[in-house]
């Protein structure tokens, strides 16, 4: 109950701060939207990077407000319950105000929502066609990555379509894994605290993106974006000196839900496209989506030699880069049947003691979803894993049935 | 300095090049649907006119594509049906858009339904329903009368917009309201042999035209609205149809006709397809038309 209290003392607040100005003259059902996503499986293994496990689950159940605050603003929020273990965690995911047209082509989102770099990211996974986000971005992004910053956006007058826009984020779940050094002796405390401590910077994330789009004659569309992501604590950092082994922490320790990346690194590049084709434009019987993305992550670790523990002798970037990628594509041949078929790699690095181990996994998967409705969808899939020295995968076929359905106000959905 | 001066020159030229051609540029009209570009088109003969949708696509299910989103970014109005049938894309595109004039019903934002009464209000909508809309139907344009009106508040809100060339507009609706009532006795006359006829169709998208010709949709090929006719459903249209006061089956542009070819072979009952908008067959090439054409498609099956 204290879930359906928050969102509806949000939309309270939200009206308290619009009583000069005229109300929307809709106030019918649909303002605000309210809505719920209700996600549930079984699957009969489990799968790496953070995907779903074995057994029966939920996937993120989603209750979601939003409307027009007024002429200006829009506002949203979306609260995630996700049960893991036995124990239900309640997490907002998006709770965020936007500017609708500030003028000459300028927007302002801010508060917590899903950055717009790369091209599923800002799509709500309710709309996947598959079970899970690709490896990539699970491993990179932590399935999707939200959180709390400013983003400006800006979209050109021209008849290709053309946005750019800039985010800001606070970046605590894109920080590389802490340093778990034991303390010895504290003498020198000022290289001491840095030291055992790592000292993060309070703006972590810094973002660029844009995309290109169009049409090709009445029945196909395209979009291509390219998003540079500066993480500025992503480096992990590996000490090669001292008495005790160099330690980093596990990546994650897969207990509870986790929306931190896996891997992290200083620079994220991210190329995507998407295409889509149907019958003479018309999306009701037939459509195809073509999509696919392309992640380097580069300045994973560097390598500290120290003297006593203390001063930095000398640090060394390692050349190595996460890289990971996906190509997908969906088909959906009737209003009530629709298949898909998506293959993927995440090549990845982990630190070992004093070195880094390469691991790689790859994604075959295909999916078959019937929609009674477009609210409801079920969805059958087969995904084959394969790693290499990828956290004790090695090659495992799994089957995962799972249902998707959306109650109330369903929210447009993007491109 | 002469360079600074050179720069300054340049730049007002540059400012005035744009405002004037601010001044004299033509309104971007936005249009979802075929049927309100045309009227559009008729109304502000010297607009830009875009329609975001043709005939052939089903307004429901538009994907709100990168295109739309350019083209919205650049529109001074957006003409659209309302009545929530872009519920599941243009608030995308506005929201996309960036673009203030076209938010609002108060600016550059207009909905027909708004400007005319709507078949079908619901007071409770239940998904259970299928996809309903609560403000009514908004497949609007096939009802001559009310089109006149949404005609009437479009005119109004051209001029709204434009105040500079009001009389344009004024002279544009005058010459379009008496085309159009010049033609309303002759559709009238035309319908006259429909009335009363028997029908099953497709979706509600013809509500307005069986109303005002007096055709009876006896039956619905969808199980419930926006749902796929199921081979279940069929079977009791069929059961349905043997009774032997059916006319037609009716179809619009973009629907899929297998089902309705399916009952037409077993029933032995014609199937028609009749142009949902503007572009929906060759011969609908303005509003005029699309009505004429529609009519003689009707007459034809009888």
């Amino acid at each position: 109950m204290s879930v359906l209290k928050t969102p509806l003392s949000l939309v309270a607040i939200a009206c308290a701060f619009a009583p000069i100005i005229v109300m929307a003259e809709d106030s019918s059902l649909t303002n605000p939207n309210i809505s719920a996503v209700l996600d549930g499986y079984y699957q009969t293994g489990d799968r790496g990077l953070d995907g779903r496990g074995e057994g029966f689950g939920l996937g993120e159940t989603e209750l979601a407000i939003s409307a027009n605050i007024d002429d200006l603003f829009y506002g949203k929020m979306t609260a995630i319950l996700a049960v893991h273990d036995d124990e239900t965690e309640v997490e907002l995911e998006e709770a965020f105000i936007q500017t609708m047209g500030l003028g000459a082509g300028f927007d302002i989102r801010a508060g917590r929502f899903l950055s717009d770099v790369g091209y599923l990211n800002n799509q709500h996974p309710h709309s996947d066609a598959f079970v899970d986000r690709p490896g990539a971005y699970r491993a990179f992004m932590g399935g999707h990555y939200f959180d709390d910053g400013v983003r400006l956006t800006y979209v050109a007058p021209t008849e290709l379509f053309w946005t750019m826009g800039v985010e800001v984020f606070k970046g605590n779940k894109m920080r590389a894994a802490e340093e778990h050094e034991e303390h010895e002796e504290h003498d020198d405390h000022s290289m001491e605290e840095e030291h055992a401590e790592r000292d993060y910077k309070t703006i972590g994330v810094y973002s660029a993106f844009t995309k290109l789009g169009g049409d090709i004659g009445v029945s196909s569309s395209w979009q291509l974006g390219l998003s540079y992501l500066r993480n500025e604590n992503g480096m992990g950092f590996i000490e090669e000196e001292g008495g005790h082994e160099p330690h980093i922490e596990a990546e994650d320790d897969h207990s509870g839900h986790n929306h931190n990346a896996a891997f992290t690194g200083e620079n994220t590049y991210i190329a995507d496209f998407v295409f889509k084709w149907a019958p003479d434009g018309n999306y009701k019987y037939q459509h195809l989506t073509l999509s696919g993305e392309y992640f380097r992550v580069t300045d994973i670790f560097s390598f500290e030699e120290h003297e006593h523990d203390h001063d930095i002798l000398s640090t060394e970037k390692s050349d190595d880069y996460h890289q990971g990628w996906y190509v997908s594509s969906v088909y959906q041949f009737s209003p009530n049947w629709s298949a898909g078929l998506r293959y993927g790699e995440v090549d990845t690095h982990e630190a070992h003691g004093d070195h880094l181990d390469s691991q790689k996994l790859k994604e075959t998967e295909l999916s078959l979803a019937w929609h009674h409705s477009h609210f409801s969808t079920v969805r059958l899939q087969y995904t084959n894993q394969k790693g290499t020295n990828f956290d004790g995968f090695e090659d495992d076929n799994i089957i995962t049935l799972q249902y998707v359905m959306t109650l109330g106000a369903h929210g447009a959905h993007q491109f | 300095m002469r360079i600074n001066s050179k720069l300054i020159k340049a730049a007002a030229g540059f400012a005035a090049l744009v405002c004037s051609s601010a001044a004299h540029a033509q309104l971007n009209v936005f249009a979802c649907e075929p049927e309100y570009a045309s009227l559009a088109k008729s109304l502000a003969p010297d607009a830009d006119v875009y329609s975001a949708t043709t005939a052939m696509q089903d307004p429901h299910q538009v994907q709100a594509r990168p295109s739309l989103i350019a083209k919205m970014r650049q529109a001074d109005l957006v003409v659209c049906a309302g009545a929530d049938l872009e519920i599941g894309w243009l608030p995308m595109l506005q929201m996309k858009a960036s673009n203030r004039k076209v938010r609002s019903t108060d600016e550059g934002l207009f909905y027909a339904a708004e400007h005319t009464q709507t078949l079908d209000q619901l007071d409770n909508v239940d998904r259970s329903m299928g996809d309903v809309h609560a403000k009514g139907n908004p497949h609007l344009h096939f009802d001559p009368n009310k089109m006149l009106e949404v005609a009437e508040g479009l005119s109004a809100k051209l001029i709204q917009l434009d105040p500079q060339n009001k009389t344009q507009y004024e002279t544009a609706f005058t010459r379009f309201s008496e085309q159009w009532q010049a033609k309303i006795p002759q559709w009238q006359a035309q319908a006259e042999t429909l009335k009363g006829k028997k029908v099953i169709a497709y979706h509600s998208s013809f509500r307005y035209l069986f109303q005002w010709t007096g055709i009876e949709q006896v039956a619905d090929l969808e199980p419930k609205p926006g749902l796929a006719p199921t081979s279940s459903h069929l079977a009791t249209l069929l059961a349905r149809a043997e009774k032997g006061d059916i006319m037609a089956i009716i179809v619009a542009s973009y629907q899929d006709e297998r089902g309705a070819n399916w009952l037409g072979e077993r029933a032995n009952l014609p199937v028609l397809t009749l142009p949902m908008s503007v572009g929906g067959n060759e011969q609908s090439t303005d509003l005029i038309s699309l009505y004429d054409n529609v009519l003689v498609l009707l007459n034809g099956v009888q």
